[in-house]
C-alpha cells in the first residue's frame, strides 16, 4: 500500500468510521478515503461512476476527470487529513502519489430550513437560520438579490477551524466598522470563537458590558432589513442566528416586521414596547421607594389599602421584593431549562401555586404579586431576549436604589442607567444612535 | 504622613458604594404598614394654655377600615403629637394629614403659631386644608367615634371628586399663611359641627383676618366668595322664589379705579345655570331678573358684613396692589377698604330651560 494511504491510516484509524475503501474509477485503481459519518459512500459512488461513464463515452483521457472531479493534490498529507475532517473525502490514485479532494454527498447532519424557534412573527416570512452557515448566506442573497451584496469569509481558531462569515451591502454599511471589524478579526484570527463571549473578544469589545454589543435575529427578513439600512451582519458557522452590527437601543423596540402592519397601528405596538421597558424598569423600585421610603406621595386611600395589604408582612420592603424577584428568575430559568412538556407544570406551579400560597402565608403582600405579574409581562415585550435579559438585571439597580433613597433614587437609577446606555459604543457609533431622517424604510 | 493612594477603579468604586449605604440612613426607614397615617389633626387649647391634639387615624382592620380617635397634651403640637407617638404601637406619621381642624374658641385666639409651626416643620403638607369646628373638640370627635365611620370620611367631605359641594370654602394651610402675613387678602374658613343626621354638617364659614377668626358668614355668602374666587360654583343649586337652577360656569371681570384714597371697583360676574325646577308660572327673563337681583342683594349685605370688620377674604386689596404704594398698602384693611365702593352686576346667561318653554 501506498505511503500516503497509510500515513493517513495510522493516523484515523484510531477512528470507528474511518473508511478506507478500494474502488476502480475510468479503469484505475483507486482508495476512497473518508468519515462514513460525513459521507454518503453510496451515493457518493455512485456520482462518481456516473462522472467517469460520461467522461469515458466522450474519450476524454482520466486526467480530465481527475480535474474535473476536485482538487489534485500532490503527497501533502497533512492537507488530505484535514479535509477528511472537514467532511471531504480523498481520493487517493493508486500506485501514484497524487490524490483528489472532492466534495462528496454528505450525510444529512443539518436541520432542513424551519420556522423560528425563539421568535414569533405574526404576520410575516416564517423561515429562520439554521445551523448551517452556507445555507444562512444563501438565504441572505435570495433575499437581497443584489450585486451589492458583499460576501467575506474567515476561517478562525487554532486547531478547530471556525468558519466566520461577514455580510454587508456595498456603498451602505459604515466603512469606518467595516474597518474595525476587518482588521479586529484579522488580528485575533486565531482565536476561538465558539460563542458569542469568544466573539466579542476577538472585536475588541468589552467582556463586562452588560448589554450585548450585537443584536441577534433568528429571522432572515429581518437581517436583511438591517443590511439594507446600513449595519452588517456576522455569521458563525453552527450558530442559527445572524449577528447584527452595530446594536443600537432602539432596536429594543422596532422589529422589521413591525412594518407589515399600518403606521398607526406600528406607532401603537411601538409605544407598547417602550412603556414595558419602563414599567419593568420602575415598578419594582417604585413598590419599595412606596411603600418604604415615601408613603406620602401615595393617596391616602391607596396607602390605607397597601398598608392593609402588607399587615403581617414580617419582612421590610426591600427584602420582600428581592426575595420574590429572584423566586420568580428561578421560574424564568427553570422553564428555559426543562424540557417543553413539564414547562408548563412549572409555570402553574411557580406563578399560580406558589404565588397564592405565598399571599396567604403572608410573606409578601397581595399587591407586590400584582407588581411581579407586570414586571415579567411587561419585560416580555421587549424585542430580543438579549435585550431583555439585560434589563432584568438593571431593574436590581432601581430596586436598591429606590429602597435607599426612595422615589429620588428611583430618578436616580434611571438616570444611572441612561448614563450607561449612552457610554455604550460599538467602534464609535453610539448606542443611542436614532436615525432621524426617517428615510430608512427604503433603504437609502 | 502617607496619602492614601487608591489602589484601583476597584477600590474606589467600591468605597464609594460603600458611601452610598453608610451615609444614606436608609437604616430609619420604616414600612408603610408600621406607620399611623393620621387624615385629621384637630387642635384645642386648654384651660392651663396647653395644647389639646386629636389624630382621627384610619385603621386597617379585617377587609376595612375603622376609625381611630387618639388625643394628647403638650406645650407644642409636636409635643403633644410625639405623646401620642410614644403611647402607641407604630409611629404617627403626619405626612398624609389632610385636614386640619381648629376649635372655635382657639381660631378667635389667633392660630398665627399653629399655622406657622405647620409651614416650619414641613411634616404636613401645605396643601392641607384647614377648617374650624364649631363645637368643642372633645365632644365633636366623642361624637364621631361613636357612629361607625370609614376611614377617609373628613377627607372626603372636603374631596373635589367626592363629597365637595360649591358651598364649602376650600382653604389650604399655605393660604392661611400667607393671608397672615398678606395686607391685602384674607381668607375664610369652613365651619364645621357634627350633624344631627349626617356626620358632619357645615353651618357658615369663618373669617380669618391676620391668624383670628374676626366674623362669620353664612352658606349661601360662601357660595358667593367661591364664585368670586373662580373656584366655579359647578353643581350649585340656588333657590328661588320661582325656580332653583344650578350654575355651571362662571368668569368675571373687574375694572379698578382709584381716586383721593377711595377706591371704585366695578365687577361683572357672568354666570352659565341651568334650572332644574320652576314653581308655579315663570318665564326665563323674571328667573334672569330675580336671580340678579337676589344675588347682587345678597353680595351687597356680605360686603357690608366683611367692611365692618375689615377682612378682604375676596382679595379686592389686590386690585389695588398696582395704585398704592407699598407703605400705604398696610392700610389697606383699615382705611382704604371701609370705604370700598362697589359696582356689581351679575349677568346671567340661562344654558339649558329643560321643557320650561312648551309646557
Amino acid at each position: 500500500m501506498e505511503q500516503l494511504v497509510q500515513e493517513i491510516k495510522s493516523k484515523l484509524e484510531n477512528n470507528e468510521d474511518f473508511l478506507l475503501q478500494r474502488d476502480y474509477l475510468a479503469d484505475t485503481a483507486i482508495i476512497l478515503l473518508g468519515f462514513n459519518t460525513l459521507v454518503d459512500f453510496v451515493k457518493t459512488r455512485a456520482v462518481l461512476q456516473k462522472h467517469a461513464e460520461s467522461h469515458l463515452l466522450q474519450n476524454r483521457p482520466p486526467e480530465d476527470l481527475w480535474n474535473a472531479i476536485g482538487e489534485l493534490i500532490e503527497g501533502n498529507v497533512n492537507k488530505a487529513i484535514s479535509s477528511i475532517y472537514e467532511g471531504k473525502l480523498i481520493i487517493h490514485l493508486a500506485d501514484t502519489d497524487r490524490s483528489i479532494i472532492m466534495e462528496p454527498v454528505s450525510t444529512m447532519l443539518d436541520r432542513s430550513i424551519e420556522t423560528p424557534a425563539n421568535e414569533n412573527v405574526i404576520q410575516g416570512a416564517l423561515n429562520a437560520f439554521t445551523e448551517g452557515i452556507d445555507a444562512n448566506i444563501g438565504i441572505v442573497r435570495k433575499l437581497v438579490n443584489s450585486e451589492e451584496l458583499i460576501m467575506a469569509s474567515y476561517s478562525t481558531g487554532q486547531n478547530r477551524k471556525k468558519k466566520l462569515s461577514l455580510l454587508y451591502l456595498e456603498g451602505q454599511a459604515d466603512t469606518e466598522l467595516l474597518k474595525n471589524l476587518e482588521s479586529h478579526i484579522e488580528k485575533n484570527i486565531h482565536q476561538d470563537i465558539s460563542d458569542l463571549q469568544g466573539l466579542a473578544k476577538m472585536l475588541g469589545f468589552p467582556s463586562w458590558s452588560a448589554i450585548s454589543k450585537f443584536n441577534t435575529t433568528e429571522l432572515p427578513h429581518h437581517a436583511v432589513q438591517y443590511l439594507k439600512k446600513g449595519r452588517v451582519i456576522l455569521f458563525i458557522d453552527r450558530l442559527p442566528f445572524a449577528l447584527i452590527l452595530p446594536s443600537l437601543l432602539w432596536d429594543m423596540f422596532a422589529i422589521e416586521n413591525d412594518r407589515n402592519f399600518p403606521l398607526p397601528i406600528m406607532i401603537a405596538i411601538r409605544s407598547i414596547r417602550i412603556i414595558g421597558i419602563l414599567i419593568t424598569l420602575i415598578t419594582p423600585g417604585l413598590y419599595v421607594a412606596l411603600v418604604s421610603v415615601n408613603p406620602e406621595v401615595l393617596q391616602i386611600q391607596l396607602a390605607l389599602s397597601v398598608a392593609q395589604s402588607r399587615e403581617g408582612v414580617p419582612y421590610p420592603a426591600l427584602v420582600e421584593i428581592i426575595f420574590m424577584l429572584v423566586i420568580l428568575e428561578l421560574i424564568l430559568e427553570a422553564s428555559v431549562r426543562l424540557p417543553k412538556s413539564i414547562g408548563p407544570t412549572i409555570t402553574m406551579v411557580g406563578g399560580i401555586i406558589l404565588g397564592q400560597a405565598v399571599v396567604e402565608a403572608k410573606l409578601v403582600s397581595n399587591l407586590l404579586i400584582i407588581i411581579l405579574a407586570a414586571t415579567t409581562i411587561a419585560n416580555s415585550t421587549i424585542a430580543g431576549f438579549q435585550n431583555a435579559v439585560s434589563i432584568r438585571l438593571f431593574k436590581y439597580v432601581i430596586v436598591i436604589l429606590a429602597s435607599i433613597y426612595g422615589l429620588l433614587g428611583l430618578v436616580s437609577g434611571l438616570v444611572i442607567i441612561g448614563a450607561y446606555l449612552a457610554g455604550l459604543d460599538t467602534y464609535g457609533k453610539s448606542y443611542l444612535y436614532i436615525n432621524v431622517k426617517g428615510n430608512e424604510s427604503n433603504g437609502r | 504622613m502617607k496619602l492614601f493612594k487608591p489602589k484601583s477603579k476597584a477600590s474606589i468604586t467600591i468605597s464609594l458604594l460603600l458611601a452610598v449605604i453608610i451615609l444614606s440612613g436608609c437604616w430609619d426607614i420604616r414600612d408603610i404598614n408600621h406607620r399611623v397615617l393620621p387624615v385629621v389633626v384637630g387642635i384645642s387649647t386648654t384651660d392651663d394654655d396647653l395644647y389639646k391634639v386629636f389624630l382621627k387615624i384610619p385603621e386597617p382592620v379585617e377587609e376595612m377600615t375603622k376609625v381611630k380617635i387618639v388625643s394628647g397634651t403638650g406645650e407644642t403640637i409636636s409635643k403633644a403629637v410625639d405623646a401620642i407617638s410614644r403611647n402607641m404601637e407604630s409611629s404617627v406619621d403626619l405626612l398624609h394629614v389632610k385636614v386640619i381642624m381648629i376649635e372655635r374658641k382657639t381660631a378667635e385666639e389667633g392660630v398665627k403659631d399653629i399655622i406657622a409651626g405647620f409651614m416650619r416643620s414641613r411634616e404636613v403638607s401645605s396643601k392641607a386644608l384647614v377648617t374650624i369646628c364649631d363645637q368643642d373638640l372633645n365632644e365633636f370627635f366623642s361624637i364621631l367615634s361613636t357612629k361607625e365611620l370609614h376611614g377617609t370620611t373628613m377627607l372626603d367631605f372636603f374631596e373635589k371628586n367626592a363629597g365637595w359641594n360649591a358651598e364649602i370654602a376650600l382653604t389650604r394651610v399655605w393660604e392661611v399663611y400667607r393671608s397672615i402675613h398678606s395686607y391685602t387678602r384674607d381668607v375664610a374658613i369652613p365651619l364645621i359641627a357634627a350633624g344631627k343626621t349626617t356626620t358632619y354638617e357645615q353651618i357658615g364659614s369663618a373669617v380669618i383676618k391676620n391668624g383670628k377668626m374676626v366674623e362669620q358668614i353664612s352658606n349661601d355668602e360662601t357660595l358667593l366668595f367661591n364664585a368670586f374666587k373662580g373656584e366655579s360654583a359647578h353643581g350649585q343649586i340656588e333657590v328661588l322664589n320661582h325656580a332653583s337652577v344650578m350654575i355651571i360656569g362662571n368668569n368675571m371681570h373687574h375694572h379698578s379705579e382709584l381716586t383721593e384714597k377711595q377706591p371704585f371697583l366695578q365687577s361683572r360676574i357672568k354666570l352659565k345655570v341651568v334650572i332644574l325646577e320652576t314653581r308655579g308660572k315663570t318665564t326665563s327673563a323674571t328667573i334672569k331678573k330675580e336671580l340678579s337681583t337676589l344675588l347682587t342683594g345678597r353680595f351687597a349685605e356680605m360686603m357690608a358684613k366683611l367692611e365692618e370688620s375689615e377682612a378682604d377674604i375676596l382679595g379686592l386689596g389686590q386690585f389695588y396692589r398696582n395704585k398704592i404704594t407699598r407703605k400705604e398698602l398696610k392700610n389697606w384693611r383699615s382705611e382704604y377698604y371701609p370705604n370700598l365702593k362697589m359696582d356689581m352686576q351679575f349677568e346671567i346667561d340661562i344654558q339649558n330651560e329643560g321643557y320650561l318653554r312648551t309646557t
